[in-house]
């Protein structure tokens, strides 16, 4: 499926750079995609105050646009009188890393699953197509819940449940493109050629499969993320003082009714970072998935 | 069919059996029950009297198949925070989340079907840019910051709605939007994908040549082969309602399975968590199974031939 | 697009009529003369000896009634099913029961019920659930009509305290046909309030008992009905008492009841409790962190918590510094021996430096804490500033519990309310004398402790705590931090009074 916009605006014949710059939600996505990423790898240049650094006499200083703002405070201060701006820059970090080890775990997993199924197809299909529905018919929000409940939350924690929880959808995927590219001409000249099993798979099915990979996986890691900021919304995920955006809103949730800048602000930022990267998403599906297999 | 019908089914066994496994294991390897029933203040003896006088001391093995054993006949023990048998308390819960994932599924639909037929009839036009606008901000959101926001602005600002219960069917109206808002984007795009794909085929051209009416053809032809996707996603769609509940039932306090599953799992009340961990995952399989069926079963290019 | 837009906000603006029609009932408790009341916790059961949650204390208050009162001004104790009681030997009390009190279901109150209730929950195998509040009862027996023994298993003093809190009458014909079950379903009680309808895991419906006997120290309910709905989300329930669909919350978080203060038809009070905070420091063989073992490190810990800042910004006015590990008011809390440790974080930082910390040796520790997450996360900050890396574990109760009991935690944020019982065998023991979340394990501390718990003679008592929190102190086990304060947000026609025990007293409340 693509978007009407790139219809219209992709000039045919360009390299990948043209395409990716004549999209322009690719370009959209990735700028902001950008500045959230350099966020997060400059946070101890951008950020103003050490985001640990707490003063009990500061606290609850509301942000600029109000009239009791303090200035060196831009976006005000939390309830333990943490500068809120700071904490939002290295607050990136948190999302970027948990969206980003998510992704590479679940990848990992996915991927492999489906390689193995696509390409070998029979029992091990079997096999695994009944792993994919059985993961499909678990409700991830509930055992992630249940989960952490029980051994107490921390990034690393929330990073392995996630990631043992959501290779579903990259599984579903590589299996499908697997199945396609296996009977392409050249996996055939390959086996012919007497090439190894691993050899081929890694070397030949891989590379031709892994376009559709990034769009999934690219896809899962938004929705790690925004499964993240539930759980710890509920109190169930990345512990303090970590600056979590998810966690600040469960910190300041209490407050919304009173201070609804405090939820309002990681609120927005997180929704920008999926919003960013399902942009992305869309993009790369446009522009390097065939038409109609998305 | 009837042999594709069996072989669902029997996958779908299978797919219970399994998750029952491993949610049983899961669950008893996270955890000493005992000491989440024995409560503040307890000490040793306590503890270890709890755990005899609820079976916990046997092993894991034997009490999974005594689980299971009875649960095959739908008693699936007491809760051990209630001390009220878990089917009756699932029964009493169950009603409210089907209610809401179906008013949520509807929502989804009223609002994804038309505006995915609009973007596609009118492609490229604001419409079209809006919609996917929507679809893609309104993804983005975190749907608890969402709930939170439509708490905040109908019921504590303008008072329109109930903050929390599940007395009437108003108590319905902001979890419904809230859970609802999410999954209308698929929706919105498959149905696109379908329409743009079928508004390029051979019999809609042709009926169009007849000297139909545009709306009529859409309306008609095109949303008709449109919609078959639709059904295997709402069957896939109910079965995440039914599990995905759980943040926005807590929020607005509706007393629901969702809810039911929250404070089970806060409490450490393992035969209730077990019991709707499995009975979710039986509804996810049978629904897709059901969308699977409805499919084969009204597929318009079939009816066309 | 637009046409669906406009049927969207049709249908948002048709469904608000119908509520503000519908709901027009639900606004107001003063016109139907109900207190609307909701609560965080579920209780497991309603039968109040089923479930471990404050809320079950309330309703043991509000529907049942105990053999002996405690007044929460004085203190003093005086008989509420009793008439009177006297210490017959150290493990014997006997009771004179008070005569013509009935039921809820109409059943005559005498000593089959004391016997009866006493000798039920006193069996382990009806798994009373807090097992402390009724281990010590060895049995009961009749001694006439309206005279009964009660045997105790040792000598137990606080006995009276536990008649006063949570040990009450439950009617032995009804509770011998239903049992806990049918109590949790339709209990029935003596209290000043019948509990007309449970629906389970969501509300209680309760309503004044119009026979309820003045004697008893309680009285027959000012306004008429009381509705109880379970909230488990903080901000739900501030949203409900905003729109004016709850007259009374409890337990609000201090910055939540300022920002409702400006809420010109709510009233914002705040009332002390009993549960105090203290730091609990492991000193076992294999602990996590055995630098805790060295006093230094202990005594720089306490130097380097800013209690008074955490008080006046995160608990609230109300709150009192203690200076030992107990509750002020608790018989034997005597604090005058115990050396105090400032806040100084440069005597912290010395004390870390002669225990050969500094530079590029950090310690680095974990510490587990399972409520009021921003004073651990405060303390955490605090410790920072004199090179001490804590990291939060943050936690069901129970898994950490399970954390203490399996040796991994090196320092708990704890919190303990002593279910209201106003004696120092009620908290401090629980952590000192090797019981499961002992984690100093002192054996001369949990000496002092054992006697001052089994002595029956008060001097003797007093004196036995004195030295055993004295001796905490001086080996800095602990460190004691403040009572919490909780704040009750309610309408503002509400006319109420707080206590320390957290149990809000609704048959006292009025409108105004």
């Amino acid at each position: 499926m693509s978007s009407p916009t790139s219809v219209a605006a992709r000039p045919p014949g360009t390299g990948i750079l043209g395409k990716i710059l004549g999209h322009r939600g690719l370009t959209l996505g990735l700028a902001l995609l950008g500045i959230i990423v350099a966020m997060a790898v400059f946070a101890p240049l951008l950020a103003p105050f050490d985001p640990y650094d707490q003063d009990l006499a500061r606290r609850l200083i509301p942000p600029f646009w109000s009239a009791k703002a303090n200035p060196a405070h831009l976006l005000g201060t939390d309830n333990l009188g943490r500068d809120y701006l700071s904490r939002l820059i290295y607050g990136a970090r948190i999302s970027l890393l948990i969206g980003f080890a998510v992704m590479l775990i679940s990848g990992v997993i996915g991927t492999a699953m489906g390689l193995l199924a696509g390409y070998f197809g029979g029992r091990i299909d079997l096999f695994i197509t009944f792993l994919i529905t059985t993961r499909l018919a678990i409700p991830v929000v509930l055992v992630a819940l249940a989960v952490v409940a029980m051994i107490g939350g921390s990034l690393l924690i929330v990073i392995l449940v996630l990631g043992l929880l959501k290779w579903d959808r990259i599984a579903v995927v590589m299996r499908a493109a697997t199945q396609q590219v296996r009977g392409l001409d050249y996996v055939a000249a390959a086996e012919a050629a007497g090439a190894s099993m691993p050899r081929i798979i890694l070397k030949e099915v891989l590379p031709n499969v892994f376009p559709q990979l990034v769009v999934v996986a690219t896809v899962e890691a938004a929705s790690a993320i925004l499964l993240e900021a539930a759980l710890s919304f509920l109190g169930l995920g990345v512990q303090p003082p970590l600056p979590s955006w998810g966690l600040m809103i469960s910190e300041a949730k209490t407050m919304m009714f009173f201070a609804f800048w405090m939820i309002a602000i990681p609120g927005s930022m997180l929704a920008m970072l999926v919003f960013a990267i399902n942009l992305v998403g869309d993009g790369l599906r446009d522009i390097i998935v065939p038409k109609g297999r998305g | 069919m009837l042999g594709y019908c069996l072989k669902r089914l029997g996958t779908a066994f299978l797919v219970a059996l399994f998750v029952s496994v491993l949610s049983f294991v899961l669950l008893r390897m996270t955890g000493d029950v005992a000491i989440a029933l024995a409560g503040e203040g307890a000490q040793e003896a306590d503890i270890a009297l709890i755990r005899k006088l609820n079976g916990l001391d046997r092993p894991l093995v034997v009490q999974y198949l005594d689980w299971l054993g009875r649960a095959i006949t739908g008693d699936f023990g007491n809760s051990l925070y209630f001390k009220s048998p878990v089917m009756g308390l699932i029964v009493d819960k169950i009603g409210t989340t089907i209610i809401l994932s179906l008013a949520s599924l509807a929502f989804a639909l009223i609002v994804g079907i038309p505006l995915g037929v609009l973007s596609a009839v009118h492609q490229g036009s604001w419409v079209d840019r809006l919609s996917l606008g929507i679809a893609v901000v309104g993804q983005a959101m975190p749907n608890f910051f969402f709930a939170l926001v439509l708490v905040m602005l109908f019921s504590v600002q303008l008072r329109w709605l109930p903050v929390s219960g599940s007395g009437t069917w108003a108590h319905f109206v902001l979890p419904t939007l809230a859970l609802g808002y999410y999954i209308t984007p698929p929706f919105m795009r498959i149905v696109r994908a379908g329409m743009v794909d079928a508004l390029e085929m051979d019999f809609v051209r042709t009926a169009r040549a007849k000297g139909l009416s545009k709306a009529k053809v859409v309306l008609k032809h095109a949303l008709a082969n449109a919609l078959v996707p639709v059904v295997a996603l709402a069957g896939v769609q109910l079965g995440l309602l039914l599990g995905g509940s759980v943040i926005i039932e807590s929020i607005f306090a509706l007393d629901g399975l969702g809810y039911l599953a929250y404070q089970s799992i806060t409490h450490k009340d393992f035969p209730v968590t077990q019991a709707i961990l499995l009975m979710l995952s039986i509804a996810y399989v049978l629904l897709t199974l059901a969308a699977d069926l409805i499919n084969a079963w009204i597929d318009p290019r079939i009816r066309i031939q | 697009m637009p046409i669906t837009t406009q049927r969207l906000m049709k249908a948002c603006l048709a469904a608000g009529a119908a509520t503000l029609v519908l709901g027009s009932a639900a606004f107001a408790g003063k016109k139907d003369d109900t207190i609307r009341f909701a609560y965080e916790q579920v209780p497991e059961s309603v039968d109040p000896y089923f479930n471990n949650v404050r809320i079950g204390v309330i309703m043991g208050q509000l529907g049942w009634d105990t053999l002996i009162h405690r007044d929460p001004v004085t203190n003093e104790y005086r008989g509420q099913l009793a008439k009177s009681w006297k210490w017959v030997d150290d493990k014997t009390l006997d009771f004179d029961l008070r005569e013509g009190i009935k039921f809820h279901n109409g059943e005559e109150f005498d000593a089959d019920d004391v016997v009866y209730t006493f000798n039920f929950v006193g069996k382990p195998e009806n798994k009373v659930v807090t097992q402390t509040n009724v281990n010590w009862i060895e049995s009961a027996e009749k001694l006439g009509k309206f005279q009964v023994r009660v045997k105790l298993k040792r000598p137990f003093p606080a006995a009276i305290e536990y008649l006063a809190g949570p040990v009450i009458i439950h009617p032995n014909e009804y509770y011998a046909k239903v049992g806990p079950k049918g109590m949790n379903e339709k209990p029935v009680g003596t209290g000043p309030y019948k509990i007309v309808e449970h629906v389970i895991g969501k509300s209680i419906k309760l309503a004044a008992n119009p026979d309820y006997p003045a004697a008893l120290g309680k009285n027959i309910p000012k306004i008429k009905n009381l509705e109880i709905r379970f909230l488990p989300d903080r901000q739900t329930q501030t949203a409900e008492v905003m729109a004016e669909n709850l007259d009374f919350i409890m337990g609000v978080a201090v910055d939540q009841a300022l920002g409702m203060k400006a809420v010109p038809h709510l009233q914002v009070v705040e009332g002390e409790t009993m549960r105090i905070v203290f730091l609990n420091f492991n000193l076992q063989d294999g602990s996590p962190t055995p630098a805790l073992k060295d006093i230094r490190v202990r005594k720089a810990i306490a130097h380097a918590i800013p209690k008074a800042a955490m008080v006046k910004q995160l608990v609230g006015d109300k709150a009192r510094m203690i200076n030992v590990i107990c509750f002020p008011t608790q018989f034997g809390c005597d604090d005058t021996g115990a050396p105090r440790y400032a806040y100084d974080p440069t005597k912290a930082r010395e004390l870390m430096k002669e225990a050969g910390f500094g530079g590029d040796k950090k310690l680095e520790l974990d510490i587990y804490a399972y409520r009021e997450r921003d004073q651990t996360e405060a303390m955490i900050g605090a410790l920072r500033s004199i090179g001490v890396t804590a990291n939060l574990k943050f936690m069901q109760y129970a898994a950490m519990r399970e954390q203490i009991r399996t040796n991994k935690v090196p320092i708990s944020h704890q919190t303990w309310g002593s279910f209201s019982v106003n004696d120092v065998s009620a908290s401090t023991p629980n952590y000192f004398k090797f019981h499961a979340d002992d984690m100093a394990r002192d054996p001369e501390v949990r000496d002092l402790l054992e006697k001052g718990d089994s002595s029956v003679d008060p001097a003797v008592r007093k004196e036995a705590y004195k030295k055993a929190l004295t001796m905490i102190q001086e080996k800095a086990l602990a460190v004691p931090l403040y009572s919490l304060t909780t704040h009750y947000v309610a309408n503002g026609a509400l006319k109420f009074a707080t206590y320390p025990d957290e149990i809000p007293r609704f048959w006292e409340m009025s409108w105004k």
